[in-house]
């Protein structure tokens, strides 16, 4: 079914049409034989009158002036002799009389006549007066026709009127279809229609009480990130603190409690990073949409990461356009920088190099981040953006710890922006190089 | 210097507390964010660490109450939701550095050491790192002993650079502390700047990150 308007429309004209066909069938029927009846009174009065007005006994060769060509009289002696007819009239007799009255259908002159046969017993006589049947018929048909016509007639007009009926009776689902269309991803506020049918009060109810058990959803999932991120984030603070003082207090040559830190940074690394993919949502990035200045968020990471670089004595640069404009949410940016940059530090080795650039091109702005590190396997290019995949797994050429979601978190920003990413090996530096490209449709500026 | 812990994990606050009297400070502790309020009207502590995920009260009530007993109370937020908009309005709010948890105990201890500085720079106590040093209130500088002449811009960028040192500064941060809004800034004055004071400073006392900022590494 296309539409329910259409639908309805054909279903009740089609209705209409039969129950106005077959009452006008039978209004034609009962029509006629009204008007059959109507008639044959008339025939039978005629006779009658001819009887009153005519007293003619004998035999009368001038015949009587024609009445119409349609109707025709005789009047028969007892003794069937003609006494008196009309023009038009056989001047045999049409039939053997009967000795009532009574009406009789006969053929003379190529017609069906209806005939009425009176008897006069007074004057010792008989009246034959007949009536053509297909004249009968044709007034009949055109007495009944313009009655019944009309009705045929409307059919045309009754569609347009319940054309508008129908479409003013579905205003209200075409209302609920708008507000539905005109939804926001994120807007899961109850559907309101003025006026609202019975018929469809129980699938506004429905589909509000959907939304409210979503939006509590979505609400609930909100709060256990929240929540998740205070109850882990905490306690690993905890231990980072506690595992500081150990090393503090403990003698130079005691435990080596080097794992047990490292556990403890790859720990909350893996959170952090779960924590970060699981708030990065299409919907949250549609609806966070700000003009950000994409080299200072670059530089702000740089910044942040500071203490890593200094660590191993790496040298980076940051070049390119200042500023550069792109639209999107700073948390999801933000976190494809320092996942791209932290990547870069922890995969190139001691004294190595890190160069990030920003370009803002004509039809997109573009980032790149190329290291020195050992880069990775051309065949590895597609895994690396798979959930918890290392390349060669924990026996990582590096030695460097890692869950294996950065490129993953990465991906998902990147495909969540209708960006692309594509890694290749660094003409200058040796290393990886990741090229993302945003597209400038994003832009503002 | 007293630093007032308003924390509620007790573990934390324990290992917190360990570390920071390790460090040498004094660290008093409460867990409820109107025991802080009501603590800090009778007695200013030097300095606040403050968890926003407090039992009784919103953190950022927390800080704004805090801020309304004094303007110059030093404030660090510790929080453990990373969002944006948290910092943005604990920053707004008066808050005078931000850190996400699980933070790193150094880094932690070097933002405690920038607002200390920054502190003690205020109380016209001077700040020195390596051979530097610098007076706010005379605005001279000493290196080696040696008095070294400055522009007022070159020397309030050396002082911003030895507050947070242990720190990169951008060049938009740096900006924002030498010029005033709507000052017109010359596309590369930072740069012009910074090239008289390294001139003047002991050799690797600034250092670029290109394209990004400087930093005074701590010795």
């Amino acid at each position: 079914m296309k539409s329910i308007r259409t639908y309805l429309l054909l279903a009740l004209l089609a209705i209409i049409t039969i129950v106005t066909f077959l009452s006008a069938l039978h209004g034609y029927q009962s029509g006629i034989d009204k008007v059959d009846e109507l008639f044959d009174q008339r025939l039978r009065e005629l006779a009658e009158i001819i009887v009153d007005a005519n007293h003619d006994t004998s035999k009368r060769d001038n015949r009587a002036t024609a009445i119409k060509p349609s109707v025709f009289y005789q009047i028969f002696s007892k003794q069937n002799v003609l006494l008196v007819r009309s023009e038009n009239a056989p001047d045999w007799l049409l039939f053997e009389p009967t000795q009532k009255a009574g009406f009789k259908d006969v053929n003379y002159s190529g017609y069906r006549w209806r005939t009425y046969q009176l008897i006069d017993e007074r004057l010792k006589r008989w009246v034959l007066t007949a009536e053509r049947i297909d004249l009968r018929y044709g007034l009949a048909d055109t007495i009944v026709s313009t009655v019944i016509l009309p009705t045929v007639l409307a059919v045309p007009i009754v569609a347009s009127i319940i054309w508008l009926a129908i479409g003013i009776g579905l205003r209200p689902l075409k209302e609920l279809v708008s507000q539905l269309n005109n939804k926001r991803a994120d807007d899961l506020t109850p559907i309101f229609i003025r006026d609202t049918p019975d018929e469809l009060t129980q699938l506004i109810t429905t589909i509000n009480s959907l939304f409210n058990r979503l939006n509590e959803g979505f609400i609930r999932e909100q709060q256990f990130s929240a929540d998740a991120a205070h109850e882990l984030r905490t306690p690993i603070s905890a231990l980072k603190v506690q595992m500081h003082n150990v090393k503090q207090s403990q003698p130079k040559n005691g435990v080596d409690l080097q794992p047990l830190s490292e556990g403890i940074e790859r720990m909350g690394h893996v959170v952090e990073q779960i924590l970060s993919l699981y708030r990065n949502t299409s919907d949250q990035a549609a609806q966070k949409q700000v003009r950000n200045d994409f080299y200072a968020l670059a530089q702000d990471c740089i910044a942040n990461e500071y203490s890593q670089l200094d660590l191993k004595k790496q040298q980076i640069s940051l070049q390119g356009d200042s500023p550069c404009w792109l639209m999107g949410d700073r948390f999801a940016l933000e976190t494809l920088l320092q996942n791209l940059i932290t990547n870069a530090i922890k995969y190139s080795p001691n004294n190595g190099t890190i160069q990030v650039s920003l370009h803002q091109e004509e039809l997109d702005v573009k980032l790149i981040v190329e290291d020195s590190g050992l880069g990775i396997a051309e065949k590895d290019y597609e895994r690396v953006f798979e959930r918890f995949y290392r390349v060669s797994g924990d026996q990582h050429a590096s030695g460097v710890l890692g869950c294996g979601l950065g490129l993953a978190i990465v991906k998902h920003i990147v495909v969540m922006y209708n960006a692309n990413i594509k890694l290749s090996s660094s003409d200058t530096l040796g290393g990886l190089k990741v090229v993302v490209c945003f597209p400038q449709l994003r832009l503002n500026a | 210097m007293q630093i007032l812990l308003i924390e509620d994990d007790i573990a934390l606050v324990d290992a917190l507390k360990k570390t920071l009297v390790y460090e040498g400070f004094l660290v008093n502790h409460l867990s409820k964010g109107s025991q802080a309020i009501a603590m800090v009207k009778t007695e200013l502590p030097d300095m606040v660490i403050l968890d926003l995920g407090l039992p009784d009260m919103n953190g950022l009530e927390v800080l704004r109450a805090l801020r309304e007993v004094s303007s110059e109370l030093p404030i660090l937020i510790l929080t453990a939701r990373s969002s944006l908009e948290d910092k943005i309005t604990g920053l707004d709010l008066g808050a005078d550095d931000y850190l996400a948890k699980p933070f790193d105990v150094n880094e932690l201890l070097a933002r405690i050491r920038v607002i200390e500085r920054r502190a003690s720079s205020l109380k016209h106590a001077g700040l020195t790192i390596g051979e530097v040093s610098i007076d706010s209130v005379s605005h001279q500088v000493k290196v080696a002993g040696d008095i070294v002449t400055m522009s007022r811009r070159e020397f309030m960028l050396l002082k911003a650079l030895m507050e947070n040192a242990g720190r990169v500064l951008t060049r938009s941060s740096l900006e924002s502390k030498l010029y005033s809004w709507g000052e017109e800034v010359a596309s590369n004055s930072i740069e012009v700047h910074i090239h008289h004071v390294r001139k003047k400073m002991p050799p690797k006392f600034i250092q670029t990150l290109r394209g990004v900022g400087y930093i005074i590494k701590l010795v």
